[in-house]
């Protein structure tokens, strides 16, 4: 079996591209990792993407990169688990390389989620979940999301406010990267004024729709940054057929996996890419691998725990909610940030003597939970 | 006709939203209210299916759910030109041996619905069968009958009397003629109406008729009966005609209804039946008659036989009608479809 | 004119959205809802179909200002997490929602109404809908 690392890395800011289609963007990404990695030769490329059909009326998203950076004859497929799309194309170059039997693999997020209107858009996240059970009672992505929060805040009797110091975390650190489509910081006054779209979930704690492709390539020669592991799991489809809704068991089974295959421990932890769609799931992620206490992450996030400078930073680089969420891409711009932090390429929120850091990336409300453990190679 | 036919389970549903007439006086004439304080609105989530659903349930539930082989659905207010909501409600209440089907006469529909399952059971064709009267009334806006026009269902399980009835059907008449008092031509939205020709040519002329004929055909006269249930378009039309043929405000009052609902069309006359069975002892006769523009009216003579099973669990409509939400235009219009998209 | 829901399927699953009929294991006794191919507690196929009981109370509750594009029409739109009384959880819409009694822990109880149709022309749904019980 190979080990994996990551030769080179790259990816456009995310935002809105009125004159770009779904295959501009990707290959866009593709292209700078590319030229970044020398001359190469990749044997597969794997396409992370959620919702293509719907959004852009395009599948078969590998041969149409394939065929964009005329690589013909290559292997390439799609890959899809919802928002844990890329986290899941990350995965499948992963084991590819383990496997030995590719030496080198292209793997590309992509989503294009902006020429649809609010309600289309808000129809192609439901998708993430049971279409004759959720989606046809009229539920939408961010109401479950939205009953989970008002659950949690119930269960732990914690008020709104405190969920809020995720949001401002993300945006903090997005004023100094580069990519990041809200490069302003804001307050919690800020996210409580703004616009209920779910009670109890504001418009600014809501991860934005976006337009954005990130790409790395994985090779079985050694570069800057290793993967140790990657790890899937999945929970419940229907969160009302768990039996906690409030245990997000997906990712604390791949966490545990990954910690258990990686060899490293919660505490070798220097930084984490976190799946922060809505406070809720930051939080739930965080106490689900153990990283705070049941009902106290939000406490622990407004106590400047997991600010950019302390002993755990989160969302480096802004996170879904202020670098953006395109929706199939992110869990490949989450593992391009942690190659920065590690190849020590962060400039401005370079996490200092960054040695271990984690991807957290899910689909649905922890319904695929998808973690990657990645060192830097000295 | 002879039927004796057993009422074994009735319901009544108004939706639980009114709408004050003097909000469409306002709204429309400057001022000014309808002949009834207000209507009852059914939420843009209802139509006359969901609410032939909860009559229908309560009834059944009453009747201890019998194996029922017959559903009609009288309303002018149907969701689909073509497609009964008797087949939908059927499929839904888990009947598919069954004849479920819609009948339309206007207002009085639902009745015209119990005379047919009447016919039926009385002929032995079917054991049990649900007959129901349901309408969202489309009130033609700035017109008069805007003030009225409004929304509700009645049902009743008929059966073959076996003495564990709550009352009995034991006769009736059906008068019809051709009256152009009010119509509506497919693909119109709302009916046309000739306003003071739908009253005494229309309403007084064809109630008057079908009453007094019931009553020389059972030999009966009107001291004769407890409650006297007619077809409420307004609160003043069925004192009028009942205080012509004979019958005291004491035996009307209790199923008045008009005043805090409105005219709920096919469902009326239902609903006003299980507000007065509510309050109904053994023994007491009902008179009801109903009417459907266009025109004809239907009569029947109520016998109530036994109180219905005390369940704590009942509420009845008098006190379900005194928990409702007063709306305003713009939501009404919104919920009634009225506004061009 | 909006497509929402797919007709075929709506119908498929009428008996599951107007009667709640979800399903029972027959060899340890758990109940789910919606129904299940294998049961969730013990892995047993034994499966036969059970309908849910009509009350329970409210565990969640939320209000939605920007639903998917088929019940755009239908906003805001009210949903619920109900605990039914055999354990069972559903996420629902909640009918005639008065947001001055919503609350964890309100009793409710199932009714039918429209959840959304495709245009004036199309297809009208009807499924379950809770609402609060005063």
């Amino acid at each position: 079996m190979s080990r994996v690392f990551i030769r080179s890395a790259g990816a456009i800011p995310v935002g809105e591209y009125w004159t770009k289609s779904i295959g501009d963007l990707m290959a866009d990404a593709a292209t700078i990792a590319l030229d970044a990695a020398g001359p190469i030769k990749i044997d597969k490329i794997i396409v992370g993407n959620m919702m293509s059909g719907y959004a852009n009326h395009q599948e078969h998203l590998g041969a149409l990169l394939a065929s964009s950076l005329g690589m013909r004859g290559i292997e390439a497929i799609k890959v899809e688990a919802a928002c844990g799309s890329g986290g899941a194309a990350v995965h499948e170059g992963y084991i590819s390389i383990k496997s030995g039997e590719y030496e080198n693999v292209l793997v590309v997020g992509v989503e294009k989620m902006k020429d649809m209107d609010t309600p289309r858009t808000t129809k192609a996240l439901a998708m993430a979940e049971s279409a004759d059970f959720t989606q046809a009672v009229g539920a939408s992505f961010i109401s479950l999301n939205a009953l989970l929060m008002r659950l949690y805040m119930n269960t732990y009797n914690v008020e709104e406010e405190l969920m809020d110091y995720f949001p401002v975390i993300a945006h903090r650190n997005a004023v100094t990267s580069p990519h990041a489509q809200f490069r302003r910081a804001i307050t919690v006054e800020d996210v409580k004024k703004s616009q209920v779209i779910a009670d109890p979930i504001r418009l600014l704690s809501s991860a934005p729709s976006s337009d954005g492709a990130a790409a790395v390539i994985l090779s079985a020669k050694e570069g800057p940054v290793e993967i140790l592991a990657s790890e899937v799991a999945t929970n419940e489809l229907i969160i009302a057929q768990r039996e906690d809704p409030l245990k997000f068991l997906a990712t604390e089974v791949a966490f545990k996996r990954a910690m258990q295959k990686s060899g490293i421990s919660a505490s070798d932890i220097d930084f984490m890419e976190l799946h922060d769609a809505f406070p809720v799931v930051a939080a739930l992620a965080l106490e689900a691998m153990g990283i705070s206490k049941s009902g106290k992450a939000p406490q622990d996030a407004a106590n400047g725990r997991f600010d950019l400078g302390s002993e755990l930073p989160i969302l480096t680089f802004g996170g879904l909610k202020a670098r953006g969420h395109p929706v199939g891409a992110t869990g490949v711009y989450q593992i391009y940030e942690a190659y920065l932090q590690l190849a020590e390429k962060a400039g401005q929120n370079q996490v200092k003597g960054a040695k271990v850091g984690i991807t957290h990336n899910v689909g649905g409300v922890d319904t695929t939970s998808i973690i990657h453990v990645l060192r830097r190679v000295d | 006709m002879n039927l004796n036919v057993g009422i074994f389970g009735y319901g009544a549903y108004v939706p639980m939203y009114r709408i004050r007439t003097e909000e469409i006086g306002r709204v429309w004439h400057g001022g000014g209210a309808g002949p009834n304080r207000m209507k009852a609105v059914a939420s843009l989530d209802e139509d006359i299916l969901t609410m032939s659903y909860e009559a229908a349930v309560q009834a059944l539930d009453m009747a201890g759910y019998p194996k029922i082989q017959a559903i009609l659905v009288g309303s002018e207010s149907s969701p689909y030109a073509v497609k009964p909501a008797g087949s939908i409600l059927s499929d839904i209440l888990g009947y598919n041996t069954i004849l479920g089907v819609d009948l339309e006469f206007a207002c009085k529909a639902g009745t015209e619905a119990i005379q047919l399952i009447s016919g039926m059971v009385s002929a032995g064709t079917i054991d049990y069968g649900l007959a129901i009267g349901a309408d969202t009334a489309q009130g033609r806006p700035a017109d008069e009958l805007e003030f009225t026009a409004g929304s509700g269902a009645g049902a009743v399980v008929l059966g073959r009397p076996n003495g564990k009835e709550i009352a009995r059907i034991m006769n009736s008449v059906s008068y019809v003629t051709d009256t152009p008092d009010f119509w509506r031509r497919p693909g119109d939205k709302y009916p046309v109406h000739l306003g003071r020709f739908t009253g005494e040519p229309a309403y007084f002329a064809h109630i008057t008729s079908s009453v007094k004929m019931l009553l020389s055909e059972t030999g009966m006269k009107p001291s004769d009966f407890k409650y006297a249930i007619f077809h409420q378009p307004n609160p003043r039309f069925p004192v009028e005609v009942g205080r012509r043929l004979g019958f005291t405000d004491e035996q009307l009052r209790p199923g008045l209804l008009n005043d805090e609902i409105g005219n709920t069309y096919a469902a009326n006359t239902l609903i006003a039946l299980a507000k007065v069975l509510d309050i109904a002892e053994t023994g007491d006769k009902i008179m009801l008659a109903s009417f459907g523009s266009g025109a004809g009216s239907d009569a029947f003579v109520i016998e109530v036989n036994s109180r219905k099973d005390d369940d704590d669990s009942y509420v009845p409509l008098s006190e379900r009608l005194k928990n409702y939400k007063v709306i305003d235009y713009a939501t009404y219009a919104r919920w009634r479809g009225k506004i061009l998209k | 004119m909006i497509s929402g829901l797919i007709p075929i399927a709506y119908w498929r699953n009428r008996k599951i959205y107007t009667r709640m009929i979800g399903s029972r294991c027959r060899d340890c006794g758990a109940e789910f809802f919606p129904p299940v191919r294998v049961c969730k507690k013990c892995g047993s196929r034994n499966i036969e179909e059970k309908e849910m009981p009509r009350t329970g109370a409210l565990i969640a509750y939320t209000k939605l200002t920007e639903p998917a594009q088929e019940f755009k029409e239908y906003s805001p739109i009210y949903l619920g997490l109900i605990r039914l009384d055999n354990g069972v959880n559903v996420i629902s819409m909640i009918a005639d929602a008065d947001e001055d009694s919503l609350r964890i822990g309100a009793r409710v109880k199932a009714t039918l109404r429209k959840w959304t149709e495709d245009g004036n022309g199309g297809l009208i749904y009807y499924g379950y809908k809770f609402k609060v019980i005063q």
